[in-house]
């Protein structure tokens, strides 16, 4: 057993499917885009619908979560979408493609939106830690988790632009 | 205030954005020292008398609660005001950020005002 879940109440796999956790995750959406970018943001209404046509999606950024839940927030987007990004944040600057800010900026979103999401959720507020970002260019990659996972994945639309956003969630009881 | 701030973040792009609002809240500042990291802060806390520290929690190295403990042991920054700004928005967290010695509190995503309610209080002070 690990330590996480000697001193954790674990996170159940009921509340993190739930309506009120998309929810949760669609408020951190909304006000870190509004706040920090002045973009407004909501989700695509067939947000499970999978591939979308066109540039390939190829900047992500990772967030770890440990503790009463183990898992990450992942988003994803296209170049032209994480420079749209980097500008926004740096005041309206505009960012070359190639700018370690890009990957700075979308590594900070990624961060505050897994923290904007956990939280909102009472269980993992003060008992999930949050790992630095990881952030990866290129569209061929998958990520490995060492239990069992479940996952919430979400799509918005900002200006032009389309950020997948995606909270995956080990099976801490799994063997 | 008319003096250096220490802004202490791993992300430069953070680092830009807290100082461009504070600016935008009104806060005035001679000049501008930023650190990466716990360590590269301690040194420049060593070299400099600074009059505001905006300190990230989650960072490389050391965290920023690790950091505010540091600083209070080694006496380099008594009665400067530090002020967390971080994604760390529990109860748990502000808590032990004001125990370690932190004056003031901001969640990222922030916005002016947040800056205005939490910073300008502490350097009229």
């Amino acid at each position: 057993m690990s330590e996480s879940m000697l001193t954790h109440k674990p996170y159940g796999s009921q509340e993190f499917l739930s309506t009120q956790n998309r929810d949760h995750a669609d408020e951190a959406v909304v006000e870190v885009f509004s706040m920090m970018l002045g973009f407004e943001i909501g989700p695509v209404p067939d947000t499970d619908s999978g591939q979308h046509p066109g540039e390939p999606n190829d900047r992500t950024a990772i967030v770890g979560f440990s503790g009463s839940m183990r898992g990450t927030c992942e988003v994803r987007m296209t170049s032209l979408a994480a420079r749209s990004i980097a500008s926004a944040m740096l005041g309206g600057t505009p960012v070359e493609e190639g700018d370690d800010a890009i990957d700075d900026a979308i590594g900070e979103l990624c961060n505050m939106l897994a923290g904007g999401w956990k939280n909102r959720v009472p269980t993992l507020s003060s008992d999930c830690s949050l790992s630095p970002p990881t952030v990866i260019s290129g569209a061929d990659y998958k990520v490995h988790m060492r239990q069992p996972s479940m996952k919430l994945s979400r799509i918005y639309q900002f200006d032009v632009h389309t950020l997948y956003l995606t909270l995956h969630r080990e099976d801490l009881g799994a063997a | 205030m008319k003096g250096t701030i220490l802004v202490i973040d791993d992300s430069a792009m953070m680092r830009k954005i807290v100082l461009r609002t504070l600016k935008t809240a009104g806060v005035e500042y001679e000049q501008v020292l930023e650190a990466g990291d716990g360590n590269e802060a301690l040194v420049l806390l060593r070299a400099n008398q600074v009059a505001l520290i905006m300190c990230d929690i989650n960072m490389p190295v050391m965290t920023g609660l690790d950091l505010l403990l540091k600083i209070k042991e080694e006496k380099l920054a008594v009665g400067v005001p530090i002020v967390m700004v971080t994604t760390e928005g529990s109860e748990q967290h502000v808590r032990q950020a004001i125990l370690a010695g932190a004056r003031g509190y901001i969640r990222k995503p922030f916005t002016v005002e947040h800056i205005v309610n939490n910073v300008k209080p502490l350097l009229a002070a």
